[in-house]
């Protein structure tokens, strides 16, 4: 049966799921920890206590929105989000051997894809123009310790 | 006389070059930030928080606070100008402030919203330092059990007044309380939900969350919309407003001011919410409420006094108790942590120069931002024509380098990006980050407050009734979700909401 004719909220069950499955998870990462009793807490107790709380309230959710009434999970923006998270993960690839300006550089040029109307020679001009900036602000003016080249 | 010993300290440590400095940095910033729809005020602190982790901490807190009611001034600009609303704060704003620009009285409501920030933000400092000292002596008797209701209710009253679905604001909340206790746990040293990660034995980092998720997710979200930012040329023929509008307009301030000083204080309130009470409440008690929308002045001055009133008494909270009403209380909160504060009533009595030299910076900042906006309004406006497509690059990458500086470590970088992308599908099913903030700094501290008292009560719960100020809070708690599952609030909260 296609979604869309049933009663499911579907962005109300996308959470709901999240709910069960962190709490679910979190159950198991503490399983080990020891509980304690109530009087002396083990470094177990709350969060156990908080893994299946949460178990619990996301399956009362995930139960109402069953029944909520159809609601489509809304429209992601793929570009904006891809190209953003990618140039983060860019930054976190290549700053430790590349350095900070060409790193800065390559974000940029990266990030500004992210915009529908981004201008492509406006966009290299601004990524040489911000790695020379963000270089200069933090590593000679501010003193972070980062490497600048990959030399 | 007490109060112009305490105000006399801290003008010695806010008067300073550098403080003043930081001070109008900050102030400067925020209004930057306020004019320019798109960035928040909370994530350019989230950004700007590592930053001021050299400084110390009087400085940094001076900054970010220049930051928060900053752009409270610097909101309003762009809402009577343009109708857009620089900030959530200054929603309510542009009913009003924008109907009086396309009469021609741009300028007379760019003064009063001045004007009335100004007053709201001067009687607003008197109340903090006034209301500081005897609520930092009632922190002083609190103890684990009273910490922990107050807690509770603290997170109750973000809950309440999140916007969006309540029950999902409740679930965030609990997210953010589990995440805030991943580490070493502190009485048995073991470590807790690290996944065997060296990154994660201290906690997940409080810079990487912050940023991911009102940096990074506010990014990717704001780049999904298509972007409208019609120019509307308005000329600004004079800044003086006539002598009727400034006799309408003292009463709506004052209105505005207290309404906003009540509402900045209690948990879940701060700027946005005290401007559009104060807005309601004048259309209520006006002679005339049909000329609401159609450019009275009072709906100009009122939410203005309120959200700067409301912007800075929502530090009360968090510099007597240590305990963050809002989620940029929460970053706050966070910078304080970093600085090697603890943030509670300890502070007054153990830094005096910090805690005074915050609350005095505040009417300076305000005295500067007065200076900043009314004559300087032209360049501001100017601002806007800078596409958001030239901006957002330049903010991914500060984020970068703003998180990375914190522990010199990509771990973090990853750690932004997952909650970078986990705030995105926040937004889409409708759950607010703020509560998860919330919880996510008080997780630690509730579970440490928690634990010693069920300590102290030999595992007996009712210790959290015995006790007449814990049960005080806990009735409150109760009251409150009481309220919340009434059908005609849930009606007028939806509303407001709404408007």
């Amino acid at each position: 049966m296609p979604l869309h004719s049933t009663r499911v909220n579907v962005p109300d069950i996308a959470f709901a799921a999240f709910l069960v499955g962190l709490g679910a998870f979190a159950f198991a990462l503490t399983a080990e920890l020891n509980m304690g009793t109530a009087a002396s807490m083990g470094p177990g107790y709350v969060p156990r206590g908080l893994a299946v709380i949460i178990m619990i309230y996301g399956a009362i959710l995930g139960v109402r929105a069953v029944f909520a009434g159809f609601q489509a999970f809304p429209e992601i923006a793929w570009r904006p989000l891809l190209l953003v998270s990618g140039s983060v993960a860019l930054f976190a690839v290549l700053l430790p051997f590349a350095g900070l300006a060409l790193t800065s550089l390559a974000v940029v040029l990266c990030a500004g894809y992210a915009a529908y109307d981004v201008r492509v020679k406006e966009n290299a001009i601004a990524a040489v123009a911000l790695a020379a900036f963000a270089t200069l602000l933090f590593v000679a003016v501010l003193g972070l310790p980062i490497p600048v080249w990959p030399w | 006389m007490d109060l112009i010993q305490n105000l006399a300290t801290g003008f010695a440590t806010s008067l300073t070059p550098a403080n003043l400095g930081f001070c109008f940095l900050g102030a400067l910033i925020g209004t930057l930030v306020g004019v320019l729809p798109g960035i928040a005020p909370i994530t350019t602190i989230a950004i700007l928080l590592p930053f001021t982790f050299a400084l110390p901490p009087a400085s940094s807190l001076i900054m970010l606070a220049g930051i928060f009611y900053g752009a409270q001034y610097g909101g309003s600009t762009t809402a009577i100008l343009m109708n857009v609303p620089g900030e959530s704060s200054a929603i309510v704003t542009c009913l009003d402030g924008y109907q009086m620009a396309k009469r021609g009285r741009a300028g007379a409501a760019l003064s009063i919203a001045a004007i009335a920030s100004f007053v709201a933000g001067t009687i607003a400092t008197i109340v903090i330092a006034t209301a500081s000292v005897p609520m930092s002596a009632l922190a002083l008797k609190f103890n684990a059990a009273e910490y922990f209701s107050l807690m509770v209710l603290g997170l109750t009253g973000a809950v309440v007044l999140a916007h969006g679905a309540p029950e999902k604001a409740v679930a965030m909340v609990l997210v953010g309380l589990l995440l805030g206790l991943v580490g070493i746990d502190v009485n048995s040293g073991s470590p807790r939900m690290t996944l065997d990660l060296n990154g994660l034995t201290d906690g997940i980092g409080f810079v990487p969350v912050a940023i991911g998720l009102f940096g990074i997710a506010e990014l990717a979200v704001t780049l999904g919309r298509p972007q409208d930012r019609d120019m509307l040329s308005v000329k600004l023929s004079s800044l003086l407003p006539s002598r009727e509008e400034i006799r309408a307009c003292i009463p709506a301030m004052l209105r505005g001011t207290a309404i906003g000083s009540v509402l900045g204080v209690l948990p879940g309130g701060g700027a946005a919410l005290s401007s559009f009470a104060a807005y309601g409440v004048e259309k209520k008690l006006s002679a005339t409420p049909e000329r609401f929308g159609q450019g009275a002045i009072e709906g100009v001055a009122a939410p203005e006094a309120a959200n700067n009133a409301g912007a800075q008494t929502s530090f009360i909270p968090l510099l007597t108790l240590g305990i963050p009403g809002n989620a940029i209380m929460a970053l706050m909160v966070g910078a304080m942590m970093i600085q090697g504060v603890q943030p509670g009533p300890q502070v007054m009595v153990n830094q005096p120069d910090l805690f005074w030299g915050v609350i005095t910076s505040m009417w300076l900042g305000n005295v500067m931002l007065i200076v900043l906006n009314l004559p300087m309004v032209g360049l501001w406006v100017s601002l806007l024509r800078v596409p958001y497509r030239l901006m957002f690059p330049a903010i991914v990458l500060f984020c970068c380098i703003g998180t990375y500086s914190v522990g010199n470590t990509v771990f973090d970088i990853w750690a932004m990006l997952l909650f970078g992308v986990l705030g995105v599908f926040f937004y889409k099913v409708g759950a607010e980050p703020a509560p998860f903030v919330l919880g996510f700094v008080l997780g630690p501290l509730m579970e440490e407050n928690f634990r010693r008292a069920m300590y102290l009560s030999r595992g007996n719960p009712m210790i959290f009734i015995e006790r007449p100020i814990s049960a005080v809070l806990l009735a409150l708690t109760v009251a409150l979700f009481v309220i919340l599952v009434l059908p005609a609030f849930r009606k007028t909260r939806e509303e407001v909401f709404r408007e």
